[in-house]
């Protein structure tokens, strides 16, 4: 568990503050996506968790621990830190640079190699032909990879993930997501996540923590901010397809109606109840009805109806008076 | 003046390289000790807390490039007198500025991310420096070492005229007995020492350079 407690941040030289009186908790094995702006002060956040920065005030534990009484190199050493600008060492081969951190703990030589292996194929990169090259003969995304499974090497508890996937293609960064979002669900890692696009924010965020100038705009799950913005800034960040997100997000048991009975045979639309409700709504376009079957298992549980999608999107989404 | 081929050949052969041990010494002894301190210097003036300090140690050291070696003799005479000592003194301060200059060049020319990953995963700051901010240095710190020391070869001439000795000792021998055989001979030894010298350096700079730029 990660806690800042009114924590600030100027930086010499400059007046107005990078960071300004941030409180948050980050609660174990969940992933906290920080969103903003570019310049809003995520990285600075980030940077402060590892003592990278020393916050001007406040403070920061580590399960329960004030940081400041930690060593910095030991504690870094505890947290994987994925840097925005990748920073892989150029004079290190692929695997070397995978290796660094169970290195700097002193783990045995053949585990190290076993580890490197495991998680180059983790991430994607194959091994044999990838490992004994240097940075510079990767593409960026590769490289982006590399500095992902760096960050998760030594198996640390706590991340620290500064726009992992910034440098990969739109198709490879879903790809990336959706594998991570996977591999999340065994490992449970306490994770701080930044990223500037919302829609990645909302993809993998159990909680969403939304920065402007320095300040805390609005925490949250993504649900909670897309149904309840907090200000304009937040409307605007959130997009034209607020709606859509919302559907993705909300499951088909939330919205069916339980009472209604559901007529059934062979040939009945039926959606599984956890379902978001966009997949039920692209049932019901591309078979031209207006209701589906909600089932848990085998057993039907209610109805959902093209009229209490329309009624509950234009009721949450309505902007604020 | 006329060219004798004899006492040329005879300098070539018989006076010059006994005077070859002497003028390596002249070059590594002063090259070993500025190498020493230049790259102490380099190294201390580009931590965080030094670093504003920087400009003001290389003025210094660009000064000491400035003066003629003569002069730093001069200077020091009363001290410490003529002769190996004051000539190695002189050469030394000579030879600090370009090996300094490139090493705070390099060390600040390491990427700033480079940095941030290396402590990020933490590196304690003697590792960053020793396992990341001079590997990835050497090739610029290496060429400073170079420059000193082809530089130092041909300085080195003038230690003849303190007493301490060196291949200058034949070639002003050369020039006040108008023998220019005996200047071409000492000149050939020097210019060859400066290639190897040069050749040397360069080799173990091949050597000790980061896997990714071989
Ligand atoms: N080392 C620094 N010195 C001075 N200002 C900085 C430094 N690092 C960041 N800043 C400033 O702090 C603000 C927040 O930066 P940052 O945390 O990098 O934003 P983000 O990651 O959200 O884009 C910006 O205005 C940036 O210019
Ligand atoms: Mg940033």
């Amino acid at each position: 568990m990660i806690t800042l407690d009114r924590i600030s941040k100027t930086f010499p030289g400059t007046d107005i503050p990078a960071v300004d009186r941030v409180s948050f908790q980050v609660n174990a094995g969940n992933i906290c996506v920080f969103v903003g702006p570019s310049g809003c002060g995520k990285t600075t956040i980030l940077r402060m968790i590892n003592r990278l920065e020393e916050p001007s005030s406040g403070r920061i534990t580590v399960n329960g621990q004030d940081i400041m009484s930690l060593d910095p190199a030991v504690l870094r050493r505890t947290i994987g830190y994925v840097i925005q600008q990748i920073g892989l060492l150029p004079h290190k081969t692929i695997e070397q640079n995978v290796s660094l951190v169970p290195e700097l703990l002193n783990w045995p030589k053949s585990k190290i190699k076993a580890r490197v292996t495991e998680l180059l194929v983790l991430v994607g990169l194959d091994p044999g032909t990838v490992g004994r090259k240097y940075p510079h003969q990767l593409s960026g995304g590769q490289s982006q990879r590399v500095g992902v499974a760096r960050a998760m090497a030594a198996d640390p508890p706590i991340m620290l993930m500064d726009e992992p996937f910034g440098a990969v293609d739109p198709i490879v960064r879903i790809h990336l997501q959706d594998e991570f979002l996977r591999l999340q669900q065994h490992l449970k890692k306490t994770i701080c996540f930044v990223t500037h696009d919302i829609n990645e924010a909302v993809k993998m965020g159990d909680y969403l923590i939304i920065l402007n100038m320095g300040r805390l705009i609005q925490m949250g799950t993504p649900l909670e901010v897309l149904t309840e913005p907090a200000d304009d800034f937040v409307l605007n960040l959130l997009g034209d397809d607020r709606g859509v997100k919302i559907l993705d997000l909300t499951r088909c048991e939330t919205l069916m109606d339980r009472d209604r009975n559901f007529p059934y045979n062979p040939d009945s639309c039926l959606i599984q109840s956890v379902k978001p409700v966009k997949i039920a709504l692209e049932l019901m376009m591309k078979k031209n009805i207006d209701q589906v079957g909600v089932c848990k298992g085998e057993r039907i549980v209610g109805v959902l109806t093209w009229n209490s999608i329309k009624e509950h999107i234009s009721r949450v989404s309505r902007d604020r008076p | 003046m006329n060219f004798d081929l004899d006492i040329f050949m005879d300098a070539l052969t018989q006076r010059a390289p006994q005077y070859l041990v002497e003028h390596l010494q002249l070059v590594v002894i002063p090259l070993s000790i500025a190498a020493f301190i230049a790259l102490s210097a380099g190294i201390i003036l580009t931590r965080p807390g030094f670093r504003h300090l920087a400009d003001r140690v290389m003025v210094l050291f660009n000064a000491g490039q400035t003066i003629p070696p003569l002069a730093v003799i001069a200077i020091f005479f009363p001290f410490l007198g003529l002769g190996y000592g004051p000539a190695i003194l002189a050469l030394t301060i000579y030879a600090l500025l370009p090996i300094s200059r490139n090493t705070i060049a390099a060390v600040s020319a390491v990427p700033r991310e480079v940095l941030d990953a290396a402590r990020g995963m933490g590196m304690t700051s003697w590792q960053v420096l020793c396992r990341v901010e001079l590997p990835l240095s050497v090739p610029t710190i290496m060429a400073g070492i170079r420059t000193s020391a082809v530089l130092t070869v041909s300085t080195a001439v003038l230690a003849a005229l303190v007493g301490g000795k060196g291949m200058g000792a034949i070639i002003f021998a050369g020039i006040n007995f108008f023998r220019p055989e005996l200047v071409l001979a000492g000149t050939i030894y020097i210019g060859a020492m400066a290639v190897a010298m040069e050749r040397v350096i360069a080799f173990v700079e091949w050597l000790i350079s980061p896997a990714h730029l071989k």
